[in-house]
Protein backbone atom coordinates (compact mmCIF):
# COMPACT_ATOMS: atom_id res chain seq x y z
CA UNK A 1 0.00 0.00 0.00
CA UNK A 2 1.23 3.54 -0.37
CA UNK A 3 1.13 6.58 1.58
CA UNK A 4 -1.87 8.38 -1.44
CA UNK A 5 -3.06 4.68 -0.71
CA UNK A 6 -3.77 5.34 3.43
CA UNK A 7 -4.55 8.85 2.79
CA UNK A 8 -7.38 7.98 0.52
CA UNK A 9 -9.01 5.26 3.01
CA UNK A 10 -7.60 6.87 6.52
CA UNK A 11 -10.94 8.66 6.87
CA UNK A 12 -13.01 5.80 5.89
CA UNK A 13 -10.92 3.93 8.20
CA UNK A 14 -11.66 5.92 11.49
CA UNK A 15 -14.90 5.85 10.70
CA UNK A 16 -14.98 2.33 11.06
CA UNK A 17 -16.57 1.97 7.45
CA UNK A 18 -13.91 -0.29 5.87
CA UNK A 19 -14.40 -3.94 5.29
CA UNK A 20 -12.12 -6.02 7.74
CA UNK A 21 -9.47 -6.79 4.85
CA UNK A 22 -9.64 -3.51 3.73
CA UNK A 23 -8.47 -2.52 7.43
CA UNK A 24 -5.50 -4.97 8.32
CA UNK A 25 -4.14 -3.11 5.18
CA UNK A 26 -4.17 -0.31 6.36
CA UNK A 27 -2.59 -1.68 9.65
CA UNK A 28 -0.27 -3.16 8.24
CA UNK A 29 0.79 -0.13 6.45
CA UNK A 30 1.50 1.71 9.19
CA UNK A 31 3.37 -1.49 11.39
CA UNK A 32 5.57 -2.23 8.74
CA UNK A 33 6.28 0.35 6.02
CA UNK A 34 7.14 3.33 8.41
CA UNK A 35 8.07 5.73 9.19
CA UNK A 36 4.87 7.72 8.57
CA UNK A 37 4.60 11.21 9.88
CA UNK A 38 1.82 12.08 7.13
CA UNK A 39 -0.17 9.08 7.64
CA UNK A 40 0.01 9.18 11.41
CA UNK A 41 -1.20 12.80 11.17
CA UNK A 42 -3.79 12.40 8.79
CA UNK A 43 -5.31 9.06 10.88
CA UNK A 44 -4.72 11.54 14.24
CA UNK A 45 -7.20 13.87 12.25
CA UNK A 46 -9.60 11.78 11.44
CA UNK A 47 -9.48 9.73 14.57
CA UNK A 48 -10.28 13.36 16.45
CA UNK A 49 -13.12 14.37 13.85
CA UNK A 50 -14.58 10.54 14.65
CA UNK A 51 -14.61 11.46 18.47
CA UNK A 52 -16.25 14.89 17.69
CA UNK A 53 -19.08 13.38 16.79
CA UNK A 54 -19.82 11.34 19.98
CA UNK A 55 -18.44 14.58 21.44
CA UNK A 56 -21.96 16.24 21.10
CA UNK A 57 -23.97 13.72 22.79
CA UNK A 58 -25.18 14.00 26.15
CA UNK A 59 -23.24 12.15 28.34
CA UNK A 60 -24.58 9.56 30.61
CA UNK A 61 -23.72 7.88 33.50
CA UNK A 62 -22.95 4.33 33.58
CA UNK A 63 -24.36 2.28 36.67
CA UNK A 64 -21.48 1.35 39.04
CA UNK A 65 -21.81 -2.30 38.44
CA UNK A 66 -19.87 -1.63 35.19
CA UNK A 67 -16.97 -0.06 37.20
CA UNK A 68 -17.00 -2.71 40.09
CA UNK A 69 -17.03 -5.32 36.28
CA UNK A 70 -13.73 -3.91 35.23
CA UNK A 71 -12.40 -3.57 38.36
CA UNK A 72 -13.04 -7.05 39.18
CA UNK A 73 -11.95 -8.36 35.99
CA UNK A 74 -8.33 -6.52 36.39
CA UNK A 75 -7.98 -7.82 39.32
CA UNK A 76 -7.81 -11.38 38.22
CA UNK A 77 -6.45 -10.48 35.23
CA UNK A 78 -9.02 -11.93 32.99
CA UNK A 79 -11.53 -10.38 30.27
CA UNK A 80 -14.74 -9.20 30.84
CA UNK A 81 -16.92 -12.49 32.31
CA UNK A 82 -19.92 -12.22 29.73
CA UNK A 83 -17.01 -12.26 27.30
CA UNK A 84 -14.99 -15.49 27.95
CA UNK A 85 -14.02 -17.37 26.41
CA UNK A 86 -13.67 -15.98 23.22
CA UNK A 87 -15.00 -18.79 21.88
CA UNK A 88 -17.60 -21.19 23.19
CA UNK A 89 -16.14 -24.00 24.83
CA UNK A 90 -16.61 -27.34 23.67
CA UNK A 91 -19.78 -28.62 25.60
CA UNK A 92 -20.15 -32.34 23.92
CA UNK A 93 -18.07 -34.06 26.67
CA UNK A 94 -18.51 -36.71 28.66
CA UNK A 95 -21.26 -35.83 31.40
CA UNK A 96 -18.77 -37.42 34.08
CA UNK A 97 -15.73 -39.28 34.24
CA UNK A 98 -16.62 -41.28 37.52
CA UNK A 99 -20.15 -40.80 38.86
CA UNK A 100 -20.74 -39.16 42.18
CA UNK A 101 -21.06 -41.25 45.22
CA UNK A 102 -24.75 -40.33 45.30
CA UNK A 103 -25.62 -41.62 42.47
CA UNK A 104 -27.74 -45.38 41.68
CA UNK A 105 -26.95 -46.58 38.16
CA UNK A 106 -29.66 -48.73 37.50
CA UNK A 107 -29.08 -52.42 37.85
CA UNK A 108 -30.36 -52.86 34.05
CA UNK A 109 -27.16 -50.69 32.56
CA UNK A 110 -24.93 -53.53 34.71
CA UNK A 111 -26.71 -55.98 32.45
CA UNK A 112 -26.35 -54.20 29.33
CA UNK A 113 -22.32 -53.63 30.26
CA UNK A 114 -22.43 -57.69 31.61
CA UNK A 115 -23.68 -58.23 28.06
CA UNK A 116 -20.66 -55.87 26.07
CA UNK A 117 -17.99 -57.36 28.27
CA UNK A 118 -19.35 -61.04 27.31
CA UNK A 119 -19.24 -59.75 23.07
CA UNK A 120 -15.96 -58.04 24.12
CA UNK A 121 -14.15 -61.22 25.62
CA UNK A 122 -16.01 -63.55 22.95
CA UNK A 123 -14.12 -61.18 20.52
CA UNK A 124 -10.89 -62.04 22.70
CA UNK A 125 -11.19 -65.28 22.60
CA UNK A 126 -11.51 -65.53 18.75
CA UNK A 127 -8.05 -63.42 18.73
CA UNK A 128 -6.69 -65.89 20.73
CA UNK A 129 -7.92 -68.66 18.90
CA UNK A 130 -6.72 -67.66 15.87
CA UNK A 131 -3.51 -67.69 17.01
CA UNK A 132 -2.20 -64.22 16.07
CA UNK A 133 1.16 -62.78 17.12
CA UNK A 134 1.30 -61.49 20.63
CA UNK A 135 1.56 -57.57 19.37
CA UNK A 136 -2.17 -58.37 17.58
CA UNK A 137 -3.14 -59.69 20.49
CA UNK A 138 -1.88 -57.04 22.82
CA UNK A 139 -3.48 -54.47 20.34
CA UNK A 140 -6.89 -56.04 20.37
CA UNK A 141 -6.96 -55.95 23.88
CA UNK A 142 -6.40 -52.05 24.52
CA UNK A 143 -9.07 -52.02 21.56
CA UNK A 144 -11.57 -54.11 23.44
CA UNK A 145 -10.69 -51.85 26.87
CA UNK A 146 -11.48 -48.56 24.38
CA UNK A 147 -14.34 -49.74 23.82
CA UNK A 148 -15.71 -50.83 27.12
CA UNK A 149 -15.12 -47.22 28.24
CA UNK A 150 -17.53 -46.08 25.60
CA UNK A 151 -19.82 -48.54 26.52
CA UNK A 152 -19.45 -47.31 30.30
CA UNK A 153 -19.92 -43.94 29.04
CA UNK A 154 -22.20 -44.59 26.98
CA UNK A 155 -25.02 -46.09 29.63
CA UNK A 156 -23.62 -43.27 32.09
CA UNK A 157 -24.99 -40.47 29.68
CA UNK A 158 -28.04 -42.86 29.47
CA UNK A 159 -28.25 -42.85 33.17
CA UNK A 160 -27.84 -38.67 32.95
CA UNK A 161 -30.67 -38.18 30.31
CA UNK A 162 -33.49 -40.41 32.05
CA UNK A 163 -32.42 -38.81 35.91
CA UNK A 164 -33.34 -35.53 34.04
CA UNK A 165 -36.45 -36.64 32.12
CA UNK A 166 -37.65 -37.90 35.24
CA UNK A 167 -36.73 -34.18 37.25
CA UNK A 168 -40.22 -32.13 38.01
CA UNK A 169 -40.50 -29.24 35.10
CA UNK A 170 -38.29 -31.05 32.46
CA UNK A 171 -39.36 -30.86 28.84
CA UNK A 172 -38.58 -32.53 25.58
CA UNK A 173 -37.52 -29.63 22.71
CA UNK A 174 -37.88 -31.42 19.99
CA UNK A 175 -35.70 -29.35 17.29
CA UNK A 176 -37.34 -29.24 13.56
CA UNK A 177 -35.20 -29.23 10.85
CA UNK A 178 -35.24 -25.98 8.29
CA UNK A 179 -34.86 -25.86 4.65
CA UNK A 180 -31.37 -25.56 5.23
CA UNK A 181 -30.97 -29.17 6.53
CA UNK A 182 -30.32 -30.38 2.89
CA UNK A 183 -28.76 -33.88 1.71
CA UNK A 184 -27.87 -36.10 4.68
CA UNK A 185 -28.60 -33.55 7.51
CA UNK A 186 -32.48 -33.91 6.71
CA UNK A 187 -32.59 -37.53 8.06
CA UNK A 188 -30.85 -35.88 11.60
CA UNK A 189 -32.84 -35.70 14.57
CA UNK A 190 -32.42 -33.77 17.84
CA UNK A 191 -33.91 -32.73 21.14
CA UNK A 192 -33.01 -30.86 23.73
CA UNK A 193 -34.17 -32.38 27.61
CA UNK A 194 -34.42 -28.97 29.30
CA UNK A 195 -35.08 -28.66 33.02
CA UNK A 196 -35.53 -24.56 33.57
CA UNK A 197 -33.66 -24.73 36.94
CA UNK A 198 -31.01 -24.48 34.81
CA UNK A 199 -29.61 -27.46 33.57
CA UNK A 200 -29.92 -29.14 29.54
CA UNK A 201 -28.61 -31.91 27.47
CA UNK A 202 -28.81 -32.25 23.88
CA UNK A 203 -29.12 -35.95 21.80
CA UNK A 204 -28.52 -36.14 18.38
CA UNK A 205 -28.99 -38.64 15.62
CA UNK A 206 -27.34 -39.28 12.17
CA UNK A 207 -25.35 -35.86 12.17
CA UNK A 208 -23.10 -36.21 9.80
CA UNK A 209 -19.60 -35.39 10.35
CA UNK A 210 -18.44 -31.78 9.21
CA UNK A 211 -14.69 -31.56 8.53
CA UNK A 212 -13.67 -28.19 8.21
CA UNK A 213 -16.79 -27.44 11.03
CA UNK A 214 -18.45 -27.45 13.59
CA UNK A 215 -21.96 -27.77 14.87
CA UNK A 216 -23.46 -25.21 17.11
CA UNK A 217 -25.75 -25.09 19.95
CA UNK A 218 -27.73 -21.24 20.48
CA UNK A 219 -30.29 -20.38 22.64
CA UNK A 220 -32.31 -17.70 21.97
CA UNK A 221 -33.77 -15.52 24.61
CA UNK A 222 -35.76 -11.95 24.54
CA UNK A 223 -34.63 -11.45 21.23
CA UNK A 224 -30.75 -12.01 21.33
CA UNK A 225 -28.64 -14.88 20.85
CA UNK A 226 -26.70 -17.00 23.19
CA UNK A 227 -24.34 -19.50 22.68
CA UNK A 228 -24.22 -23.32 23.88
CA UNK A 229 -21.70 -24.78 23.15
CA UNK A 230 -20.37 -26.79 20.46
CA UNK A 231 -21.78 -30.51 18.82
CA UNK A 232 -19.53 -32.51 17.67
CA UNK A 233 -20.89 -36.10 16.28
CA UNK A 234 -19.34 -39.62 17.13
CA UNK A 235 -17.96 -41.56 14.60
CA UNK A 236 -21.45 -43.09 14.45
CA UNK A 237 -23.23 -39.39 14.09
CA UNK A 238 -24.70 -39.62 17.54
CA UNK A 239 -24.18 -36.43 19.52
CA UNK A 240 -24.33 -36.12 23.06
CA UNK A 241 -24.19 -32.89 24.71
CA UNK A 242 -24.23 -31.14 28.15
CA UNK A 243 -25.09 -27.65 27.74
CA UNK A 244 -23.13 -25.22 30.23
CA UNK A 245 -25.46 -24.51 32.96
CA UNK A 246 -24.47 -20.21 32.93
CA UNK A 247 -26.25 -19.98 29.57
CA UNK A 248 -29.40 -20.21 31.43
CA UNK A 249 -29.13 -17.60 33.80
CA UNK A 250 -29.91 -14.95 31.74
CA UNK A 251 -33.47 -16.45 31.78
CA UNK A 252 -35.92 -19.01 30.31
CA UNK A 253 -35.43 -19.50 26.72
CA UNK A 254 -37.87 -19.37 24.48
CA UNK A 255 -36.12 -21.29 21.82
CA UNK A 256 -33.15 -23.71 21.03
CA UNK A 257 -31.47 -23.82 17.11
CA UNK A 258 -28.77 -25.36 15.31
CA UNK A 259 -26.53 -24.10 13.27
CA UNK A 260 -23.27 -24.84 11.44
CA UNK A 261 -20.07 -22.51 11.79
CA UNK A 262 -16.74 -22.39 11.04
CA UNK A 263 -14.34 -24.37 13.48
CA UNK A 264 -14.86 -23.68 16.95
CA UNK A 265 -18.26 -21.78 16.34
CA UNK A 266 -19.25 -18.37 16.86
CA UNK A 267 -19.56 -15.83 19.67
CA UNK A 268 -22.60 -14.13 19.70
CA UNK A 269 -24.65 -15.35 16.78
CA UNK A 270 -25.03 -17.84 14.16
CA UNK A 271 -23.32 -16.75 11.16
CA UNK A 272 -23.47 -20.01 9.11
CA UNK A 273 -26.96 -21.83 8.24
CA UNK A 274 -29.45 -22.69 11.12
CA UNK A 275 -30.65 -26.04 10.81
CA UNK A 276 -32.40 -26.92 13.63
CA UNK A 277 -35.05 -25.14 15.50
CA UNK A 278 -37.37 -25.72 18.27
CA UNK A 279 -39.80 -23.73 20.72
CA UNK A 280 -39.73 -23.82 24.21
CA UNK A 281 -42.58 -24.03 26.24
CA UNK A 282 -43.24 -20.90 28.52
CA UNK A 283 -42.78 -21.70 32.54
CA UNK B 1 -14.18 18.16 26.40
CA UNK B 2 -11.02 16.60 26.12
CA UNK B 3 -7.93 17.17 28.58
CA UNK B 4 -5.03 15.55 26.20
CA UNK B 5 -1.63 16.42 28.05
CA UNK B 6 -3.23 15.06 31.25
CA UNK B 7 -5.09 12.10 29.99
CA UNK B 8 -1.79 11.66 28.53
CA UNK B 9 -0.03 11.27 32.12
CA UNK B 10 -3.04 9.21 33.33
CA UNK B 11 -2.28 6.76 30.68
CA UNK B 12 1.56 6.55 31.54
CA UNK B 13 0.25 5.77 34.88
CA UNK B 14 -2.04 2.92 33.51
CA UNK B 15 0.77 1.94 31.46
CA UNK B 16 2.84 1.00 34.49
CA UNK B 17 0.07 -0.71 36.03
CA UNK B 18 -1.94 2.21 38.43
CA UNK B 19 -5.81 0.81 38.17
CA UNK B 20 -6.23 4.06 40.00
CA UNK B 21 -5.04 5.74 36.93
CA UNK B 22 -7.48 3.50 34.89
CA UNK B 23 -10.43 4.90 37.32
CA UNK B 24 -9.67 7.96 36.71
CA UNK B 25 -9.75 7.71 33.13
CA UNK B 26 -12.99 5.89 33.18
CA UNK B 27 -14.43 8.44 35.23
CA UNK B 28 -13.94 11.51 32.59
CA UNK B 29 -14.38 9.43 29.63
CA UNK B 30 -16.92 6.66 30.67
CA UNK B 31 -20.02 9.02 30.38
CA UNK B 32 -19.56 10.18 26.89
CA UNK B 33 -18.28 6.96 25.94
CA UNK B 34 -21.87 5.51 27.71
CA UNK B 35 -23.48 7.77 25.55
CA UNK B 36 -21.79 7.08 22.49
CA UNK B 37 -22.56 2.64 22.79
CA UNK B 38 -26.54 3.59 24.08
CA UNK B 39 -27.27 5.51 20.64
CA UNK B 40 -24.90 2.88 18.62
CA UNK B 41 -26.36 -0.10 20.18
CA UNK B 42 -29.52 1.06 21.61
CA UNK B 43 -29.75 -1.78 24.27
CA UNK B 44 -28.93 -1.19 27.85
CA UNK B 45 -27.08 -4.13 28.45
CA UNK B 46 -24.96 -4.04 25.32
CA UNK B 47 -23.64 -0.94 26.31
CA UNK B 48 -22.68 -1.84 29.40
CA UNK B 49 -20.83 -5.00 28.07
CA UNK B 50 -18.84 -2.86 25.44
CA UNK B 51 -18.15 -0.49 27.90
CA UNK B 52 -16.93 -2.51 29.88
CA UNK B 53 -14.60 -4.42 27.52
CA UNK B 54 -13.29 -1.02 26.38
CA UNK B 55 -12.10 -0.57 29.82
CA UNK B 56 -10.39 -3.68 30.25
CA UNK B 57 -8.96 -3.70 26.60
CA UNK B 58 -7.58 0.01 27.21
CA UNK B 59 -5.84 -1.36 30.62
CA UNK B 60 -4.00 -4.12 28.64
CA UNK B 61 -3.68 -2.46 25.64
CA UNK B 62 -2.10 0.79 26.66
CA UNK B 63 1.11 0.26 26.15
CA UNK B 64 0.31 0.18 22.12
CA UNK B 65 -1.19 3.19 22.58
CA UNK B 66 0.36 6.50 20.62
CA UNK B 67 -0.33 10.12 21.24
CA UNK B 68 1.04 10.58 17.57
CA UNK B 69 -2.37 9.09 15.70
CA UNK B 70 -4.86 10.97 18.25
CA UNK B 71 -5.66 11.72 21.69
CA UNK B 72 -6.17 9.07 24.47
CA UNK B 73 -9.93 9.73 24.28
CA UNK B 74 -10.28 8.98 20.60
CA UNK B 75 -8.25 6.03 21.31
CA UNK B 76 -10.90 5.47 23.26
CA UNK B 77 -13.94 6.05 21.33
CA UNK B 78 -11.91 3.96 18.64
CA UNK B 79 -11.63 1.24 20.57
CA UNK B 80 -15.61 1.20 22.10
CA UNK B 81 -16.77 1.78 18.59
CA UNK B 82 -14.71 -1.37 16.90
CA UNK B 83 -16.58 -3.28 19.67
CA UNK B 84 -19.53 -1.98 19.18
CA UNK B 85 -19.38 -2.35 14.90
CA UNK B 86 -18.77 -6.02 15.91
CA UNK B 87 -21.71 -6.05 17.57
CA UNK B 88 -23.80 -5.18 15.39
CA UNK B 89 -22.90 -6.51 12.17
CA UNK B 90 -23.42 -9.57 14.17
CA UNK B 91 -27.13 -8.50 15.12
CA UNK B 92 -27.68 -8.97 11.54
CA UNK B 93 -27.12 -12.46 11.90
CA UNK B 94 -28.53 -12.56 15.17
CA UNK B 95 -31.60 -10.82 13.79
CA UNK B 96 -32.16 -13.47 10.98
CA UNK B 97 -32.32 -16.03 13.73
CA UNK B 98 -34.54 -14.97 15.96
CA UNK B 99 -36.73 -14.04 12.97
CA UNK B 100 -37.11 -17.42 12.12
CA UNK B 101 -37.72 -18.47 15.62
CA UNK B 102 -40.63 -15.91 16.21
CA UNK B 103 -42.30 -17.99 13.72
CA UNK B 104 -42.21 -20.75 16.27
CA UNK B 105 -42.53 -18.84 19.29
CA UNK B 106 -45.58 -16.73 20.29
CA UNK B 107 -44.39 -14.04 21.31
CA UNK B 108 -40.91 -12.07 22.10
CA UNK B 109 -40.49 -9.68 25.28
CA UNK B 110 -40.32 -6.11 23.70
CA UNK B 111 -36.70 -4.74 23.20
CA UNK B 112 -35.65 -1.37 25.47
CA UNK B 113 -36.78 1.64 23.95
CA UNK B 114 -33.55 3.53 22.50
CA UNK B 115 -32.83 6.01 25.46
CA UNK B 116 -33.08 9.95 24.92
CA UNK B 117 -29.95 11.94 23.19
CA UNK B 118 -29.37 15.20 22.17
CA UNK B 119 -27.05 16.19 19.94
CA UNK B 120 -25.87 19.37 20.69
CA UNK B 121 -26.20 22.45 17.62
CA UNK B 122 -22.42 22.76 16.50
CA UNK B 123 -22.13 19.17 15.30
CA UNK B 124 -25.88 19.34 14.11
CA UNK B 125 -24.63 23.26 12.48
CA UNK B 126 -21.94 21.24 10.65
CA UNK B 127 -23.26 18.24 9.50
CA UNK B 128 -26.20 20.53 8.16
CA UNK B 129 -23.88 22.10 5.94
CA UNK B 130 -23.08 18.95 4.46
CA UNK B 131 -24.64 17.52 1.12
CA UNK B 132 -27.13 15.18 2.56
CA UNK B 133 -25.63 12.24 0.45
CA UNK B 134 -22.31 13.02 2.52
CA UNK B 135 -24.26 13.30 6.23
CA UNK B 136 -26.10 9.75 4.73
CA UNK B 137 -22.97 8.24 3.70
CA UNK B 138 -20.89 9.18 7.15
CA UNK B 139 -24.61 8.95 9.62
CA UNK B 140 -25.01 5.07 8.31
CA UNK B 141 -21.04 4.31 9.14
CA UNK B 142 -20.89 6.26 12.43
CA UNK B 143 -24.30 5.04 13.90
CA UNK B 144 -25.10 2.00 12.41
CA UNK B 145 -21.82 0.36 11.77
CA UNK B 146 -22.01 -0.26 8.20
CA UNK B 147 -19.24 -0.85 6.12
CA UNK B 148 -18.96 1.26 2.83
CA UNK B 149 -19.78 -1.97 1.25
CA UNK B 150 -22.90 -2.11 3.06
CA UNK B 151 -23.44 1.57 2.52
CA UNK B 152 -23.46 1.41 -1.35
CA UNK B 153 -25.99 -1.78 -0.83
CA UNK B 154 -28.05 -0.28 1.62
CA UNK B 155 -28.48 3.46 -0.75
CA UNK B 156 -27.93 1.52 -4.04
CA UNK B 157 -25.45 4.23 -4.74
CA UNK B 158 -21.92 2.94 -6.37
CA UNK B 159 -19.18 1.67 -3.76
CA UNK B 160 -17.02 3.98 -5.53
CA UNK B 161 -19.31 7.16 -5.11
CA UNK B 162 -19.83 6.28 -1.39
CA UNK B 163 -15.94 6.03 -0.63
CA UNK B 164 -15.51 9.56 -2.23
CA UNK B 165 -19.10 10.55 -0.02
CA UNK B 166 -17.43 9.67 3.25
CA UNK B 167 -13.87 10.64 2.43
CA UNK B 168 -14.88 14.26 1.18
CA UNK B 169 -17.66 14.47 4.67
CA UNK B 170 -15.03 13.80 7.10
CA UNK B 171 -12.64 16.13 5.58
CA UNK B 172 -15.35 18.71 5.59
CA UNK B 173 -16.45 17.97 9.22
CA UNK B 174 -12.88 17.65 10.34
CA UNK B 175 -12.26 22.13 9.01
CA UNK B 176 -16.09 23.05 10.16
CA UNK B 177 -15.36 21.72 13.46
CA UNK B 178 -11.90 22.17 14.19
CA UNK B 179 -12.80 26.13 13.18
Amino acid sequence: MTHQEFLDQVDAYALGALEPTEANALEQHLATEGPHPLCEAALARASETVATLAADLKPVSPPPRVWEAISQSIAQGQEPAPRKPSAPEPVARPSRATPPPARRIPAWTYGLAAAAVLALVYSGVTVRESRHSAAMASAAAAECRKELAESRIDLLRKEDAIQLLLEPGTQLVSLKPTKDAQGPLAQSTGVVIFNPRGRALFLGKSFPGQPTRDYELWLIRGGKTVAAGLLPPGPDGRVFADVRPEVFTGGHPQNFAISIEQKGGERDAPKGPVIFLGAVAAP
Amino acid sequence: MTRPAEDGTVLESVRRGDARALEELYRRHSPRLYALLLRMLRETADAEEILQETFVDAWRRAREYAASRGSVEAWLITIARSRAIDRIRNRGARLRLVKQSEQLAPAQPPQPEPPDVHAQTRLRRAMGTLPPEQRRAIELAYWDGMSQTEISRETGDPLGTVKTRVRLGLQRLAELLAG
